[in-house]
């Protein structure tokens, strides 16, 4: 709760800090209410107490889960507002407004982590999202970011509805918004009431709409592509974290048992199954960076979602879970970093060539973190993937060869990128310079790509 | 002392980025003299008493890993191997602008990491991380400094292996799911089915298969030999592929032996095709590299068949050709470079003569390629002598048709000889070893002679750690 208020707190300042106009004391306003909100999640994790013990709410109830899934949000938050500082200083008299969007959006996300009632979890969804929905457009002189940002509104309130009808047909089926009392209302039942199969069908389809599963993936490419390359990080970073965590405790926990589980297990497996060779098979042929981003995203939607019908307890799914989200993250983050750094108008993959002639410790960066997101060791991206395979394979070990399958078709695009980056380019380029802020970032991105899974079994 | 097996190739490899251009050379030379030195001590050290264990922690480290390294004679020799072969690349790349680049330098020594860490790993996802860290090194390599027309093949590369890795990645989570571990006397203990573990053992053997190559899995090979600079073709085929066969031995059959029934005569049947087939190509070849290239197939063919017959006699003689082939390929393919630096091609067509103007170079290179072939005197006769008694023993008449790669082995080997060294001289000028090339050639030479006097070196080294791992496949628990 207390990390919830400092990040919405710091919000709120770095709004009124761009009547300053200057940037960088916005930026530094967020990013020390980010730190904050770090340190206060760490002693609250060790020590178990939280600050303000008086403020409570029964909608939300930060658990050990909820807290380290916001320590996620809030570092990589943080790195992103890092790597994204070059461009929103591009922009002093909006500074403001995006940074501020950024860290509402966080306090979402963060809501979305700790709710106990489908009402806080609507609330954190809107609060997630609508922010998104400004910033996907914020670069308004570009046609395709105007264009991202009314797909995504549109689309993105279309799967809202559908969640709110899912929900009532689940509130019809158990009289309640607590997830504790309707996981006791499904135990009591002696059949399933198709009312409450309906309503988590439509829940389900809102969710895989949300985290840009196949088949209600088409908005996810063009939005990733047009949005501005911060955003795209953040969206693919902080809100997949929060929308999984969310998807998984609502399913683990209040959908998880006996028949249901079964019902819904189904359709997720043929969701899997489409979403891996979807996102794979779009993505071989690509010729935008951001694009080529977007359909890969989509595949690691799909590994992850092989966690949901791993039938692993919810104690380890969600510790899985946050190792793979974390280890994700912070490739998406190096990743973004060269995409800013390169700035390329037209994003094409070939702009990449002679990185290494033009920054060699971004090229560096942008290779770990390629390496990272194909899951080749040692990258934390290989471990976090073992790990789930690992979880996966017990109940479903086919599935686990598909996706392996899938990891050989997709190391293909990787590659191409890999070897952009490493090839020299055709005319002499100037040098890129980076921030000590960007530079800052991506060595802790590094080390998070190389070192996490090393450090990971030490705490 | 053990972790420096570990923190010198990291060092070098990271420190030999920020040291000036001039010193590179010698720093990369010096870099991996320290590494040899290590290796020594630990064979000095080592008494023939079964595995030695590195980190004595064996506890759960991160969802089933163990932090398990350690090594036996096995392990050792290879890592020798491992150790004598990466100077010798960096010296005999010595004229090269490539010796120069730190890049170049760096990737070596992180590739020598990877090969350390595969040779000395007892956890099954260990072998797996640093199996994969070997590949990325070789493709960079190959990708900056290799023939212009090399993209389409060492895509085709890392494609394939990485594939290959997947499937052993698989059969690992396999096993895992049923042992307490990923150490391997745990994942050893596991009992499966005879048809789960002919699954299983597939997915390993997919992995070695691509690289080691075995017919019909060595697409990738010659394309990727030609196209890569001679450094990294050195390194694929001297050392790279000795893992796959180390892994043969170490992984693939003592964890399954149930599947020792189902796979034993398909596999030994493909690598005795493969030694055949790919003999035969080579005879044909115009490029005096791929030659080579189908050469180091053929051969390493007959040792993947000889590993897979599970037979005393037939381990210990495989022992002794990796080792003898590592070292007559880094050679041949030096032999080849050598040619290439002068003439500035290799297509036997347009070469010859050359006996007359070097013939200190026609020397050596002739010793070389009498290894090649495995005459007696050197290390590679007793090696395939081994070998080829325990593919007779397992089926006669397998052993007689690869016994045909003695024969057809001379064929390509003399005839890519005679082609260039003899002949009307085609070149005006043809300049002697330089002594960088020739430290190499004479090094290797004299080793392999040495060994072919007395393989006892060799094989009363790993024989006790054979015995080993051979008695826990077939001892009735193990089966």
């Amino acid at each position: 709760m207390d990390a919830l208020l400092i990040v919405f707190a710091s919000g709120l300042i770095s709004l009124f800090a761009a009547f300053a106009k200057k940037p960088w004391l916005v930026v530094s306003s967020a990013m020390a209410g980010l730190l904050a909100a770090i340190i206060v999640i760490i002693v609250q994790l060790q020590t178990g107490k939280a600050f303000f013990d008086f403020l409570t709410y029964e909608g939300l109830s930060f658990d050990q889960f909820a807290l380290l899934f916001s320590l996620a949000i809030c570092v990589l938050s943080l790195l992103i507002i890092g790597i994204g500082y070059e461009r929103f200083k591009e922009n002093p008299t909006h500074t403001g407004e995006y940074i501020g969007l950024l860290m509402f959006s966080a306090t979402g996300a963060m809501i979305m982590t700790a709710y106990t009632d489908m009402f806080m979890f609507f609330l954190g969804l809107e609060i997630l999202s609508i922010p998104i929905y400004v910033m996907a457009g914020s670069n308004k002189a570009d046609v395709r970011s105007s264009e991202a940002s009314l797909k995504y509104f549109l689309t993105g309130s279309f799967a809202t509805g559908i969640f709110l009808f899912g929900l009532a047909w689940v509130y019809g089926a158990t009289g309640t918004f607590k997830l504790q009392e309707i996981q006791m209302k499904i135990e009591e039942m002696d059949t399933l009431s198709p009312i409450l199969m309906i309503g988590v069908l439509l829940i389900m389809a809102s969710f895989i709409f949300k985290i840009g599963a196949a088949p209600f993936h088409f908005w996810s490419p063009d939005v990733y592509d047009g949005a501005p390359p911060a955003v795209t990080g953040f969206m693919a970073s902080v809100v997949k974290i929060a929308a999984f965590y969310a998807f998984l405790k609502m399913f683990a926990l209040c959908f998880g048992q006996g028949e249901l589980f079964l019902f819904w297990k189904g359709a997720l497996v043929v969701m899997i199954i489409i979403t891996l060779f979807v996102g794979n098979l779009s993505a071989l042929r690509q010729v935008r960076f951001k694009r080529l981003l977007a359909y890969s995203s989509i595949t690691h939607v799909g590994y992850t979602l092989l966690l949901f019908v791993s039938q692993v307890d919810f104690f380890f799914s969600s510790q899985y879970l946050w190792f793979y989200m974390f280890a994700y993250g912070f490739s998406i983050v190096g990743i973004i970093a060269v995409a800013i750094a390169v700035n390329d108008s037209e994003d094409r993959i070939d702009a990449l060539r002679g990185l290494g002639k033009r920054n060699p410790f971004l090229a560096i960066v942008g290779i770990v973190s390629l390496l990272s997101l194909a899951g080749i060791p040692p990258t934390s991206g290989f471990f976090a993937k073992y790990i789930l395979f690992s979880a996966a394979w017990k109940s479903a070990a086919w599935l686990v060869i598909i996706a392996l399958i899938n990891s050989g078709i997709s190391i293909y695009y990787y590659l191409k990128v890999i070897v952009a980056i490493a090839s020299p380019a055709d005319q002499e380029q100037e040098k890129i310079k980076l921030s000590p802020l960007t530079i800052a970032v991506l060595v802790i991105a590094l080390a998070g790509m190389l070192g996490f899974s090393f450090v990971l079994p030490l705490l | 002392m053990e972790l420096l097996l570990f923190i010198l190739p990291v060092f070098f490899a990271l420190s030999v980025l920020i040291v000036p251009k001039k010193g590179v050379r010698a720093y990369g030379i010096i870099g991996s003299l320290a590494v040899l030195g290590v290796v020594i001590a630990c064979m000095m050290q080592y008494s023939n008493d079964g595995t030695v264990h590195l980190f004595a922690d064996k506890k759960d480290w991160l969802s089933g890993i163990t932090l398990s390294f350690g090594y036996d004679g096995i392990s050792l020799l290879m890592l020798l191997l491992t150790a004598v072969l990466v100077p010798l690349v960096l010296v005999s790349n010595f004229k090269n602008e490539l010796a120069e680049n730190r890049l170049f330098t760096s990737m070596v020594f992180f590739m020598q990491l990877g090969l350390i860490g595969v040779f000395i790993s007892m956890d099954g996802l260990w072998f797996y991380v640093f199996w994969e860290i070997t590949l990325i090194p070789i493709f960079l390599i190959s990708w900056w400094f290799g023939a212009p027309e090399r993209k389409a093949a060492l895509m085709k590369f890392f494609i394939y292996t990485f594939v290959g890795s997947l499937a052993m990645l698989a059969a690992l989570i396999g096993i895992k799911v049923n042992a307490a571990s990923f150490y391997i006397e745990d994942l050893k203990a596991v009992v499966f089915t005879s048809k789960a573990a002919c699954w299983l053992a597939l997915g390993f053997f997919l992995a070695f298969a691509i690289k080691i190559p075995i017919f019909p899995f060595h697409t990738w090979q010659p394309d990727t030999y030609t196209k890569s600079p001679m450094a990294g073709t050195m390194l694929l085929s001297g050392i790279m592929l000795k893992m796959a066969l180390y892994g043969m031995i170490r992984w693939m059959i003592p964890l399954f032996p149930e599947a020792m029934a189902c796979i034993q005569y398909p596999i030994i049947v493909l690598a005795t095709i493969g030694v055949v087939y790919a003999a035969v190509i080579a005879i044909k070849q115009k490029d005096m590299k791929r030659v080579f290239a189908f050469a180091s197939m053929s051969h390493v063919g007959l040792i993947a068949a000889a590993i897979m017959t599970w037979d005393f006699d037939a381990l210990s003689g495989s022992m002794v050709q990796i080792i003898n082939h590592g070292l007559v390929a880094v050679g041949l393919f030096l032999a080849v470079e050598i040619i290439e630096r002068r003439t500035a091609t290799r297509n036997l067509a347009d070469l010859g003569g050359f006996a007359k103007q070097a013939p200190k170079f026609a020397f050596w290179f002739a010793v070389l390629a009498f290894a090649s072939v495995s005459v007696p005197l050197t290390s590679g006769f007793i090696g395939e002598f081994l070998m080829l008694k325990g593919l007779v023993q397992f089926d006669m008449i397998i052993g007689i048709i690869a016994g045909t790669t003695l024969i057809l082995g001379a064929v390509y080997t003399f005839r890519a000889y005679q082609l260039s060294m003899y002949g009307p001289v085609t070149r005006d000028q043809f300049a002697d070893l330089h002594w960088s090339e020739l430290i190499v050639l004479a090094i290797i030479v004299i080793a392999v002679v040495i060994l072919g006097i007395y393989p006892a070196a060799i094989t009363d080294f790993v024989n006790p750690s054979l015995k080993i791992v051979l008695e826990t496949v077939s001892t009735p628990s193990g089966l």
